[in-house]
């Protein structure tokens, strides 16, 4: 929409503004402490601008283990992203097949397939967060990155989108491929997955994220040190018993914490917001 | 190049739905055969089990003499051009072409060759690279047929392939797909509901009506011996003209010929040999005359030997061109009679004509909308 009134112009932009400043400020704070020695934070009022210590305190952290937590913050990206990674991709593998059977085959029990995927829509991981617990204990898998992904490998809301996505590809073109000779492992991939491609995308992003901000099920499954994830030691590190909170390296670790996804998100921005807004037929 | 036989073919589908009630068809090689039929008559359904895109429930679907029932679609040896065309929308002119023999293990460079080929065919060279969103309605069209062509199959399939153009395209399209399949002598069944198509393509026209087949035969035998009321109102444009009448004993008549009483009161002469027809005598039959078998006679001129006399007056005039066709009232009739004319011969709103119905171009249809046999 674009309407001929100058005074429109400059108010929306003024909204815009301050909208930009209202989400970059806290991260802009929290960027300005990281630069800081754990002195200053203590004893001035909060700092605005970069502080002498400059990037020391990130070098600091990706390389020596952090005292309250065992482990660098390089392992605990490393952990986070093998952890996101793994969520966002199991989720899309299972979620196309079970919206391929789901919408292109015909079986018995179809419609209840459907229903008991949606169904768990509705449940959040910490409504059954107690018997995945104990299956996962029983399949020795604490401590693991298999328990870390596993028991949030499968997602209903994946499968649900892809398969409105599916209903809408014509019947015509299944036949199509079907007399050219394509049976469904080549219909999935030579027509089914690239038609999809920017679905995915936003999938992936969107899995990505949730993967990379799991907290409550990493911190109950893992005890070692070797496998924290970034999200869990955030909290970790503000716990200090009778010390001090090295807010310092708490804002380093938040900034770290936010890069991957940002990057996910930037580097998936054409793909994504393509796969939001419409789909290429 | 390939035959094509159906024996008895039935179709139900689960929900106890009979599409199709036995189906005996019998098409030679290299022939293009269209099958029409207005809407929910069976055509596509029966396309599609040609194809093997439905199961048959029954009878047995033959291509070469040999049964081809449990083969899958791609094992047919058959292609089928859609009416929304199925182009494989991420895939260039040339792979969407290219796909079905890729999935063959067709080797590289007779693909190259065979692609090629069609494309020149089809006037598609320029555009092998460019997707199906950047082409027009008619081009996209040309490439489902040549996706068709490339596999040189024993039969193609068309599924209403032009009624997703406009008219023009759709009369040059169909010129097109008639010089192709002459050229290319491969075993076509077609179908459409638009009766046009049907006449002008088809070397043997099959009539489709609730899922049994009401006619085959040649588009002008259909035209000239309609077996059904159905097809006579199906076959032609403007549709026949339809008008309630009852046959009247010969002895009643004039010397040996029964009569046709209209219930405007105009009769009909038959001849002799429509004695077989005894049965229907005094029975409701409908006589069929096509708006351009009614002859208009000018006000002084006689009535030809045998033929009957219509009174009607003009309601509404269209002018074609070439014809005008005229809409009259006729006494005793709901529907209005249509007249074609003459492109040079001038009408106006409610003028009175004189209309003659030879017995000739009269057809009689029963009760039951079967043609009485013996009526011309």
């Amino acid at each position: 929409m674009r309407y001929n009134r100058p005074g429109l112009d400059i108010a929306s932009h003024l909204l815009l503004i301050v909208g930009c400043a209202l989400f970059f400020l806290p991260v802009w704070i929290a960027f300005s402490a990281s630069t800081h020695e754990m002195g200053d934070l203590y004893s001035n009022v909060a700092p605005v601008w970069i502080g002498e210590a400059g990037l020391d305190n990130y070098r600091h952290l990706l390389e020596d283990p952090v005292s309250s937590l065992g482990a660098d913050v390089m392992t605990l990206l490393f952990n986070s992203m093998i952890m996101a990674l793994g969520i966002a991709l199991g989720k899309i593998i299972i979620s196309v097949l079970a919206a391929y059977a789901i919408v292109f085959f015909e079986f018995r029990f179809r419609k209840l397939c459907f229903w008991l995927i949606f169904i768990t829509l509705m449940l959040p991981v910490e409504v059954r967060i107690l018997p995945t617990f104990k299956v996962v204990a029983d399949l020795n898998m604490l401590d693991s990155y298999a328990g870390l992904i596993l028991p949030l490998i499968a997602s209903a809301t994946a499968t649900f989108l892809l398969r409105q996505f599916y209903m809408t590809i014509p019947a015509e073109l299944v036949e199509a491929a079907r007399i050219d000779g394509a049976g469904p492992w080549r219909f999935l991939k030579d027509i089914l997955l690239p038609l999809s491609k920017t679905n995915i995308a936003a999938l992936f992003v969107i899995m990505f994220i949730y993967g990379w901000n799991q907290y409550l099920w990493p911190l109950l499954i893992t005890t070692d040190a070797d496998y924290l994830t970034i999200v869990v030691s955030l909290k970790r590190m503000l716990t200090t018993g009778d010390g001090l909170v090295p807010w310092q390296d708490v804002t380093a670790t938040t900034l770290l914490a936010m890069g991957p996804p940002v990057l996910v998100i930037l580097f998936m921005q054409r793909y994504f917001i393509k796969g939001l807004v419409d789909s290429e037929k | 190049m390939a035959t094509l036989t159906l024996k008895q073919l039935k179709k139900q589908y689960p929900n106890g739905y009979k599409a199709l009630h036995g189906i005996d068809l019998d098409f030679g090689e290299g022939e293009l055969i269209v099958i029409v039929g207005p809407s929910g008559c069976g055509k596509s359904t029966l396309l599609r089990t040609l194809a093997g895109l439905e199961d048959i429930s029954e009878g047995d679907l033959e291509i070469n003499g040999k049964r081809v029932n449990d083969l899958e679609p791609a094992e047919r040896d058959i292609a089928m051009v859609f009416q929304n065309y199925a182009l494989y929308p991420h895939m260039s002119v040339f792979d969407n072409m290219a796909y079905g023999l890729r999935n063959r293990r067709t080797p590289k460079d007779e693909i190259q060759q065979r692609v090629s080929e069609a494309a020149e065919l089809l006037g598609l060279t320029e555009l092998l690279d460019r997707r199906p969103k950047q082409l027009s309605g008619g081009q996209r069209q040309r490439v489902a047929m040549g996706r068709a062509i490339v596999r040189k199959p024993q039969v193609f399939l068309f599924d209403e392939p032009l009624s997703n153009l406009d008219a023009k395209l759709r009369v040059q399209m169909r010129l097109e797909i008639r010089r192709l399949q002459k050229r290319l002598k491969v075993t076509s069944v077609y179908v459409t509901h638009d009766q046009t198509e049907a006449m002008t393509l088809a070397d043997r026209l099959v009539v489709m009506n609730e899922g049994h087949v009401e006619q085959f035969g040649t588009p002008m035998a259909l035209y000239d011996k309609p077996a059904s009321k159905f097809v006579a109102g199906f076959i032609g444009s403007p549709a026949m003209n339809f008008l309630d009448a009852t046959l009247e004993d010969a002895s009643e008549g004039s010397g040996q010929d029964a009569t046709l009483a209209l219930p405007c009161g105009a009769r009909l002469a038959l001849r002799p040999e429509t004695t077989v027809i005894d049965t229907v005598i005094n029975n409701t039959l409908t006589l069929g005359i096509r708006p351009e078998h009614l002859d208009v006679l000018e006000t002084d001129s006689p009535l030809p030997k045998g033929a009957a006399e219509l009174n009607v007056q003009v309601e509404l005039v269209e002018p074609l061109g070439a014809d005008t066709l005229a809409y009259c009232r006729l006494a005793g009739q709901t529907e209005p009679l249509v007249v074609r004319l003459d492109g040079e011969h001038v009408v106006a709103e409610d003028q009175q004509l004189r209309l003659a119905i030879t017995p000739a171009r009269a057809h009689l249809f029963g009760a039951d909308g079967r043609r009485l046999t013996t009526c011309s």
